[in-house]
Order: C-alpha cells, then sequence, then structure tokens
C-alpha cells in the first residue's frame, strides 16, 4: 500500500481528495438508499414482512403492464443512443471545430428543458393538425389528430423519441470530450500509416472510449428502466389518455403518494434497482470500468 | 477523391436531418411568443407574428401571481449555482483520489456511488424528506442546495477523466521535484482538469435547473420554487392544459404563448452556460507534457 | 478492509446542523377574542388568489399566509404528497385548502390521510342552508361534512341559437330529440356537432345525467359499479350513430384540433352538453365564437322521466382539522364562498357559478346583462342546480383517468361506445380495488 509521509503519519494516497464527498454520499445516497429498502421489506408499522410486499406489487393489475412497456421502451432506447450517440460524436470529430461546436450546441439544446417546459412542445408536436412534423405523423404514426399520434401501440417508440431528443445531446458532448481526450499524434500516425476515416473512428477511436461508453449504457439501462419524466408529461398533456402508471416508476410514485403505500414502492423500486444493478454488473465486467490502470 | 466527397456530403446530410431533428421543436417553440393563442393553432408553425405579441404574453407572464416568474428564476438560479459550486469542489478531488489514489475502500465507494445512482430517485425523497427535516432544514433553501450538490454523476464523469487521461508518470513528475499530495493535486492536476470542470459544471448545473421532484417534495412555499415547480404551476393554471381550472382560467391570462415563454425564457441561462463551458470543452488534450 | 470512517456519519449530521441551527425559523401565530382574528396560512390555486388576497386586504386583523399551488387538478397527487409529508412530521398543514379536484375531500376526510375537519356545527348552520342539497351530499364522508362547494358545476344544454334558427331547428329537451337531430345534422349539414365524448370527463356528462351506476358508494368503502346496467347501456346505444355519423365528436373541447375545426367565426357547435363553467369562457375563450350565438338551455332528460342532469367538477374547500385558528380558518372559507364581494359578478374573482345560492342569485342577474349571449342563460342554470344525480358518489380514486385511457382511447381507433363499457367497468372496478374499495353489482 502506497503512502506518502506527512509529518510522520501514512496517509493513503488519494484519500483526503475524498473525504469531502463522503458526508454527502452517506447523507444523500447511502442512507436513503438503506432506508428504502428498509421500507421494502416491512410494513406500515415497521414490522418485517419479508417478500409480502413484492408479492402484493407483482398482483397490482398494473404491474406487469408496465414492465412489458419498460421493456420494448429500453430496447428501443438503447438502441437508439448507441448508434445515433457515438455515430454523432465520431462525426462531428473532425476538423472544423467552429461547426463542430455550432451542431453540438443545437443538438444539446433540448437537454435545457425542463420537464414541464418540454410538454407544451411536444404537445404540438404530436398534433398533426399543428405540427411543423406532421408529414412525419400521418405517414409513420398514421395520425390525423393527436389523440391518434398517442395511441398505446406508439407509445413506447413516442416516448423513446422525446426520451432521445432531451437526452442525447447531453451524451453527444461527453462522448465529443471523451473523444477529445485521445491524443491527436495517435490518429495522425494512423492517417499516415494510410488508415481511413472508417477505420480510425472503428478501430482505433471506438476502443479507447470503451469506459465512456460503458458509464452511457449502464447510466442509460437504468434510467431507461426508471422512465418518468415523459409518459407523466404526456399523460397530463392528454388529459389522461396516457395512464399515470404506464411504467413502473410510475406505477411506485403513484403507491407511495396516491395510496400512502411506501412499502409497496419501495418494493418496485427494489425490483428496478436490482435490474439496473444486473445490467451495471454487467457491464462493468466486460468493460473493465473500475480497472484503475488503463 | 470523389469517394471523399461523397463520404463528406453522406456526413454533413446526417449532420443535418438530426441537427433539423433537433432543433426544429425549438424554432417553434422561439416563434411562438410571437403569436396570439388563436394564430398558434390556426397559422403555420413557423410563421413569425409580431413583437407586440412577445410584450403582451411577458406582461401576462410577470403579472402571475405578483411577479412570482421572476421570482422563480431568481431562485433557481441561487440554488443551481450554489450546488454546483459546492458540487466541484467535493466532486473534482473525489474523482481525482478514487482514479489515482490507491487506498482500502476505493472499490467499494466507486460501487456505492454507482449503486446510488441507480436507486429510483423517487424512492429516495420520502428519507432525504425526513433528514432533512430532523435538522431542521424544511422550509430553508438548503433543502435544495445540500441535496443537489450530492452529484454523483460528476464524481464519475471525474473519475473516469483522471482514469483515463492523466497518466501516473504525470503525478509523479511532480512528485520527484518535491510537492506533496496537495500541490500535486493544484499544480499538476487541476490544471489539466479544465476539460471535465466544464463538463460537471454545466452537468451539474443543468441537472439541477431542471430538477422537478426533491424541490417539489420539500418546498411549500410558491416564493421558493425553482422554475420546474413553478412551471407545472402555471401549466396547472391553464384550461388549455387543465380543464378543472373551469372557466376561471381565463382570467389568469396564462395562455399558449405565455407558456412558450415562460418556457424559452427558463432555458436562456442553461443556453448560456452551455456556450461558456464550450470554449473549455474544446481544449483539453495533452501534447508533450510527458516526457517518454 | 472496513471502511473507516463510518464516523463521519454522525460527525457530518452534527456539522451541518450546527451550521444552519441559526436558519431555523417558525412563527405560530395567537388568537385574541374580540373580532375574528388569528393567524392562518391559505393554499389556493392561481384563480382563487384574487379571493384570498381580497381577504387579506378586508381583515387587517386576520393574518393571512398565501400559497399558490397547482390546485391539485387533473388528477394531480400534490395534496396527497404534501399531505402525507406532514402527517409523518407532525406539522406544516396550511389552515386551509382550495382543491379543484372534487373528490379530493373523500380521501382528506379518511384515514390515512384524515386531514379535513368536519364542519358540521362549526360553520353557520343558516348559511349551510343555501347549498343545494346535492352539493352537500357530495361533501359529506361517513357522515361528516368534510368540504363546501365554491362553485357548482351543473350540466346544461348550450345552444348556438344562431345557427338553431339559422337551420330551423328546434331546441330539443330530452336525449332522444338531441339524438334524432344528431342524425339529421349528419344529413342536412355534416361538420356540425352537437357534443362530444372525448374530453377526460365525459362519462359525466353523458352516463352521470342518465343514472349509470358505475360510481355508487352504498356502504362505507363499498362502491356499486355496473356498466352492464341498462341506464349505462341505452345511453351508450344512444350516442353510438352519433358517433358514427360524426354528429358528436371524439375530441375534447380543449385540444387545438378542436378549436380548429370547430370554433372560430365560422364555428360548428350547433348544441353542446356542458356545465355551467363553460359558458363565455369556453365558448367565447377557447373557441373564439363570436357573441350573439351562444345561449343555455335547460339539461336534457331521458323521454319523460324525472329531469336529472351530470356535473363537472366544481371545487371544493377544505379546512384543516390541525389548524389552531379554527374562527379564522372558518371566516376565510364564509367570505370565500358566500360573500356579495367575491361572488356578486362573472369575473375574476367568481368566474363559476356560486354555489351558495342567494349570492348565486345575483352572480346570474350580473351574467344575464352579458352582451356575449344570445339570450340570458341564467334560468337554465339556476334550474339545473338542485338537478344533479345524487347517485354518483365522489370516491378516493380519480375516474376521469379511467374513461379517457380505456374508453376515449379506443373511441378514436374507431370502436363503438357501447363495446367499450365492460373495459370501462373492469378499469373502473380495478381501480376501486386498488384503492381499497369492495366492488359490488347490484
Amino acid at each position: 500500500m502506497e503512502a506518502t509521509r506527512t509529518r510522520g503519519l501514512r496517509v493513503p494516497r488519494g484519500a483526503p481528495f475524498v473525504l469531502p464527498y463522503l458526508p454527502f454520499l452517506i447523507v444523500f445516497g447511502i442512507a436513503p438508499t438503506i432506508y428504502a429498502l428498509d421500507l421494502a421489506f416491512t410494513n406500515a408499522g415497521g414490522g418485517w414482512v419479508g417478500f409480502h410486499n413484492f408479492v402484493r406489487a407483482y398482483d397490482d393489475f398494473r404491474f406487469v403492464p408496465a414492465f412489458k412497456h419498460i421493456l420494448i421502451y429500453t430496447i428501443v432506447w438503447l438502441g437508439a443512443l448507441m448508434v445515433f450517440v457515438v455515430g454523432l460524436a465520431l462525426l462531428l470529430h473532425g476538423r472544423a471545430t467552429r461547426v463542430s461546436a455550432t451542431y453540438r450546441f443545437l443538438f444539446y439544446i433540448p437537454g435545457a428543458l425542463a420537464g414541464a417546459a418540454a410538454v407544451v412542445i411536444w404537445l404540438f408536436m404530436l398534433d398533426p393538425t399543428v405540427s411543423p412534423g406532421s408529414f412525419l405523423l400521418r405517414h409513420v404514426l398514421g395520425a390525423s389528430i393527436f389523440a391518434q399520434s398517442i395511441a398505446p401501440g406508439n407509445l413506447p417508440y413516442i416516448f423513446a423519441m422525446i426520451a432521445f431528443w432531451t437526452g442525447a445531446g447531453g451524451w453527444i458532448v461527453v462522448m465529443y470530450g471523451a473523444l477529445n481526450t485521445i491524443p491527436p499524434d495517435l490518429e495522425e500516425a494512423a492517417r499516415i500509416d494510410g488508415a481511413g476515416p472508417f477505420t480510425i473512428a472503428f478501430r482505433l477511436k471506438l476502443p479507447l472510449i470503451r469506459k465512456w461508453i460503458a458509464y452511457m449504457l449502464i447510466l442509460s439501462f437504468a434510467t431507461g428502466t426508471q422512465l418518468f419524466v415523459e409518459p407523466e408529461i404526456v399523460q397530463h398533456a392528454s388529459f389522461g389518455l396516457v395512464p399515470d402508471t404506464w411504467s413502473p416508476n410510475q406505477l411506485a410514485y403513484q403507491q407511495a403518494f396516491r395510496y400512502a403505500d411506501f412499502n409497496v414502492a419501495a418494493a418496485i423500486a427494489v425490483d428496478l434497482l436490482l435490474i439496473g444493478l444486473l445490467g451495471a454488473v454487467l457491464i462493468v465486467s466486460r468493460s473493465g470500468l473500475f480497472r484503475a490502470e488503463d | 477523391m470523389g469517394v471523399r466527397l461523397l463520404g463528406l456530403g453522406a456526413r454533413m446530410a446526417i449532420l443535418l436531418v438530426f441537427a433539423i431533428f433537433f432543433v426544429a421543436p425549438i424554432l417553434w417553440l422561439v416563434l411562438a411568443p410571437t403569436k396570439s393563442d388563436h394564430a398558434l393553432v390556426t397559422s403555420s408553425p413557423f410563421s413569425f407574428g409580431s413583437f407586440h405579441n412577445v410584450g403582451l404574453a411577458w406582461r401576462h407572464l410577470d403579472a402571475y401571481s405578483d411577479h412570482l416568474y421572476r421570482r422563480w428564476i431568481a431562485n433557481t438560479l441561487v440554488y443551481s449555482l450554489s450546488a454546483t459550486a459546492i458540487t466541484l469542489a467535493i466532486s473534482i478531488p473525489a474523482g481525482y483520489g478514487l482514479a489515482l489514489g490507491k487506498f482500502p475502500g476505493r472499490k467499494l465507494i466507486l460501487s456505492l456511488t454507482l449503486v446510488v445512482m441507480i436507486m429510483p430517485a423517487a424512492s429516495l425523497v420520502l428519507p432525504i424528506f425526513l433528514e432533512l427535516n430532523a435538522l431542521h432544514l424544511i422550509g430553508s433553501v438548503f433543502s435544495v442546495i445540500l441535496p443537489f450538490s450530492f452529484f454523483p454523476f460528476g464524481v464519475y464523469l471525474a473519475y473516469i477523466y483522471y482514469a483515463t487521461s492523466i497518466p501516473p508518470e504525470l503525478l509523479d513528475a511532480a512528485r520527484v521535484d518535491g510537492c506533496g499530495e496537495w500541490l500535486t493535486f493544484r499544480r499538476v492536476a487541476l490544471p489539466l482538469a479544465k476539460p471535465v470542470v466544464a463538463l460537471v459544471f454545466f452537468f451539474s448545473f443543468v441537472s439541477n435547473w431542471n430538477n422537478f421532484f426533491l424541490p417539489y417534495v420539500v418546498l411549500a412555499d410558491s416564493n421558493q420554487y425553482p422554475i420546474t415547480v413553478g412551471l407545472s404551476n402555471l401549466l396547472a393554471s391553464t384550461p388549455s392544459f387543465n380543464p378543472a381550472v373551469g372557466g376561471g382560467g381565463q382570467t389568469t391570462n396564462i395562455f399558449k404563448p405565455e407558456l412558450a415563454l415562460a418556457t424559452l425564457v427558463a432555458v436562456i441561462p442553461v443556453a448560456i452556460v452551455f456556450l461558456f463551458s464550450q470554449r473549455a470543452l474544446v481544449r483539453g488534450t495533452l501534447g508533450g507534457s510527458v516526457k517518454q | 478492509m472496513k471502511v473507516k470512517r463510518w464516523w463521519l456519519v454522525p460527525a457530518s449530521l452534527v456539522a451541518l446542523a450546527a451550521a444552519v441551527a441559526a436558519l431555523v425559523g417558525a412563527s405560530t401565530g395567537g388568537a385574541s377574542s374580540g373580532k375574528v382574528s388569528g393567524s392562518i396560512e391559505v393554499w389556493v390555486d392561481a384563480v382563487r388568489l384574487p379571493v384570498a388576497k381580497l381577504y387579506a386586504k378586508t381583515h387587517p386583523n386576520v393574518k393571512v399566509k398565501i400559497v399558490t399551488y397547482d390546485g391539485d387538478g387533473n388528477g394531480a397527487t400534490t395534496m396527497q404528497t404534501k399531505i402525507q409529508l406532514w402527517n409523518r412530521t407532525g406539522k406544516g398543514w396550511p389552515d386551509v385548502v382550495f382543491t379543484e379536484q372534487a373528490n379530493d375531500p373523500v380521501w382528506m376526510g379518511q384515514p390515512p390521510f384524515d386531514f379535513a375537519m368536519n364542519l358540521k356545527g362549526v360553520f353557520p348552520a343558516s348559511l349551510l342552508t343555501g347549498w343545494p342539497a346535492p352539493s352537500l351530499a357530495q361533501c359529506t364522508v361517513n357522515g361528516r361534512l368534510v368540504c363546501l362547494q365554491d362553485n357548482l358545476a351543473q350540466e346544461v344544454l348550450y345552444v348556438n341559437k344562431k345557427l338553431m334558427a339559422q337551420f330551423g331547428y328546434q331546441v330539443p329537451t330530452t336525449w332522444q330529440q338531441w339524438a334524432a337531430l344528431g342524425t339529421k345534422v349528419a344529413k342536412e349539414h355534416p361538420g356540425y356537432i352537437i357534443g362530444t365524448v372525448g374530453d377526460s370527463y365525459g362519462h359525466w356528462l353523458y352516463l352521470w345525467p342518465d343514472q349509470c351506476p358505475i360510481s355508487q358508494v352504498v356502504a362505507p368503502k363499498t362502491v356499486r359499479i355496473n356498466s352492464a346496467n341498462a341506464h349505462c347501456t341505452r345511453m351508450a346505444s344512444l350516442l353510438d350513430p352519433l358517433i358514427a355519423n360524426k354528429s358528436v365528436s371524439t375530441v375534447t373541447i380543449f385540444s387545438p384540433d378542436f378549436a380548429k375545426t370547430y370554433g372560430g367565426d365560422d364555428d360548428k357547435v350547433l348544441l353542446m352538453p356542458g356545465p355551467t363553467w363553460y359558458a363565455k369562457d369556453i365558448f367565447g375563450g377557447t373557441l373564439k365564437i363570436p357573441a350573439g350565438q351562444m345561449t343555455a338551455a335547460m339539461p336534457l332528460r331521458w323521454n319523460n322521466e324525472p329531469p336529472v342532469t351530470g356535473q363537472v367538477g366544481g371545487g371544493p374547500w377544505v379546512v384543516s382539522k390541525h389548524t389552531k385558528s379554527v374562527a379564522a380558518a372558518i371566516d376565510f372559507v364564509k367570505f370565500a364562498t358566500t360573500s356579495l364581494a367575491v361572488k356578486s359578478k362573472p369575473g375574476a374573482l367568481s368566474p363559476g357559478y356560486p354555489s351558495y345560492g342567494p349570492a348565486a342569485t345575483v352572480w346570474l342577474k350580473n351574467l344575464n346583462k352579458d352582451p356575449y349571449f344570445a339570450a340570458p342563460p341564467g334560468a337554465a342554470m339556476k334550474a339545473a342546480a338542485g338537478l344533479v344525480w345524487k347517485g354518483w358518489s365522489m370516491v378516493t380514486y380519480p375516474d376521469q383517468p379511467i374513461w379517457s385511457n380505456s374508453v376515449v382511447t379506443q373511441l378514436i381507433a374507431g370502436k363503438s361506445l357501447s363495446s367499450l363499457l365492460p373495459a370501462l367497468g373492469k378499469g373502473l372496478s380495478n381501480n376501486a380495488k386498488a384503492a381499497g374499495y369492495r366492488v359490488v353489482n347490484k
């Protein structure tokens, strides 16, 4: 164990830098998580009930449909992220940095909109009678009025589109920043060796930003399965044509606050946590995200 | 050469299509306050109305509940900037320590950070509320600022950055020169961190700016709301989005142009932050600082 | 190796507490004898804000803190969230709350929320007689009067007098005549409508007046839901051909699509069953139908059965049982619901039909003077006030979303209302059971 000598005291290297972060991690991260885990296995009076809350959650008539919805959504969402975010970042990481900067700004701007703000926009974007994209709505979704745009079968794709619209820009910025950490000498060397743009992109740059892509996948898998804002938004904007328990996270929210059943809500949250962790473990182990030396 | 041009053309075309996808709704938003409520529905989405309508929309918005909108914007600025300042102060060093340090519990802290990030936020709000209540912070701005300051995403960004782009030899060089740990950080690691500082700064700022659920739960006074909660409050006051309001919604004068304007103004600070962070982001490669 | 720094937990908490101790502030008001005085916190939505401010201005003895919130409208869970948190910490409850959701007092008046005060015996009994019986019944939960409706939202039949005269049509008085007219309109003037079922409260407009028993509390925590009942099926059968021939729309009146298609200068609204609060604000404001066309007529009845009608909203005031200034809180509610300073004129202070009878009389007189209407709409509204069918109870779960996502979505896809009644019943049953109700059919 390496350490430095400071006035005779052996301090493990790096530890003091992490110190200010720890109280926040504990107070706003770990302690609440433990509390929520505790809620999942106890009842309203605090007594231990084992898996009873999980069974009750599963028995709710909205539980299985919600997970079905989220499965389709997550597949579409992750696919779009992987292909388009990484692809667009690579496309942008060329020469003309001013043009590139403008594009990144344009891609990012929707991400600046708060949830309720996106309501105003998407209420109109999805209404074929007033939307600038009405052509697409009519021919891709077969919708001639708003209520048809948000027909139940279209919802996973609509939400994935809205989530992509607000979220992709941020990740493109991160990926672009990641690409910037690649020393330009490497790229020059490859170019001199005769490598074309595709080769440079896929065999040089892509592997070097592996950790960042892994991070994006872990978080996006978790946030995807925890979808809340988009269906909640469209639910309000459509006066309830979309149910307020479309996604599992919405169901958990309703259980907690409408039915005052924090225990079942915590059980659903633990379900989502386990799914997210499973994804994280898989991705961390296969990409070596935690290895310090690389 | 022909293939090169074709490739360039294809690249431009793809970027352009996506740019339209991202920008068209925003363009609509920018033009919306220039039209009257009726014109928004009947005229072309990208038509320009008049500046007079914008002024009218602003006056209605400002009149809502005694300039409540202005207070919301001010609140959000205070919360976001304060929290981001704290976030930077704790997250950048933490990322550095986790990436380049070696101490027991390093992997544990990383894992716990990840687990906490994956935990659905809604389930954490109740415990956080109870903690804040125990500390008598409910009702104070710190009930928002302190939880906001906890930004594990930023810690991870810093961690990945330091783990992938700072060679340990650089730090060893400084230590050989006689620098202690703190000086090594300040003199070598920190200046090289400008890109990730910029990244963490605006992700933290935007995340705080857009955060709805925590302030919604812990703040009871509408005068303390940030703009997210305020906007949904506004939405609920207009009959087009909330028929339950009944006829009375007409007298508060909040219609679609006012909502569009409210949304637009709320986006401006974030856009400014982005623009400023952009410059620092573009820079940031090492180039010859390590002697191999 | 164990994490060595667990002692940071209490240390950091202590540090935080010490650092912010100075920020603790709490104030309690005290009530004094004599004129009403005290200190109250009032939660209102943006529309009721002028009323709260007027009270504060005209009652300097009472310290009033006003908080505007989203009104808990549209099936929101704002109040449930807040009350739960206040209950858990044992403090923070406001003294008076206005909510836009007519069914909010039902859960507010029962455990686990248990927030509403019983107004019987506290609110002046002489004033209570001014509320129509259905309104008081709606606010009664397990024998306790847990709220007072601020405004009534009884359903009437809105008539476009100008267009009706132009086409030579008679104003219908029964649902049957209305349906027959719809068939005629579809043939002679396609594109014109006599109503819409696409609102989130379509069931309140069409199933409630026909006494369809899908929300009928028959015992504490027991609700009758029977969408196969004749009262429901006969109304659905009446509506189906009209929906098919498009004389009844399936789009909500609040969508841009509706305003574009049916509103404006060449509006196509012939008839529209709707609540009192539609009046000038919806027809003139939202739909931009020019003046001199609209008026209100008596709500439709089923053949020659006794007349009943439906209701769309009508927000209540609720007083918290935790309040320490009962006199001031009651005084506030009294002011907001009965005072002529608030209720005499249709406008910012009183946009909806006052539920307090004597105030409604004055309000109607002024409404009738409004030049927007082609004929005074007041008489029909007044007559309809007492006709709201009492067999539709408020329950703890909102039923609008169920109508919207199990019926309206499918109506738009082309299905008939009759075929969707079972799904409606099932959706309501599921939600009732999830909310802890026992569901019965008879």
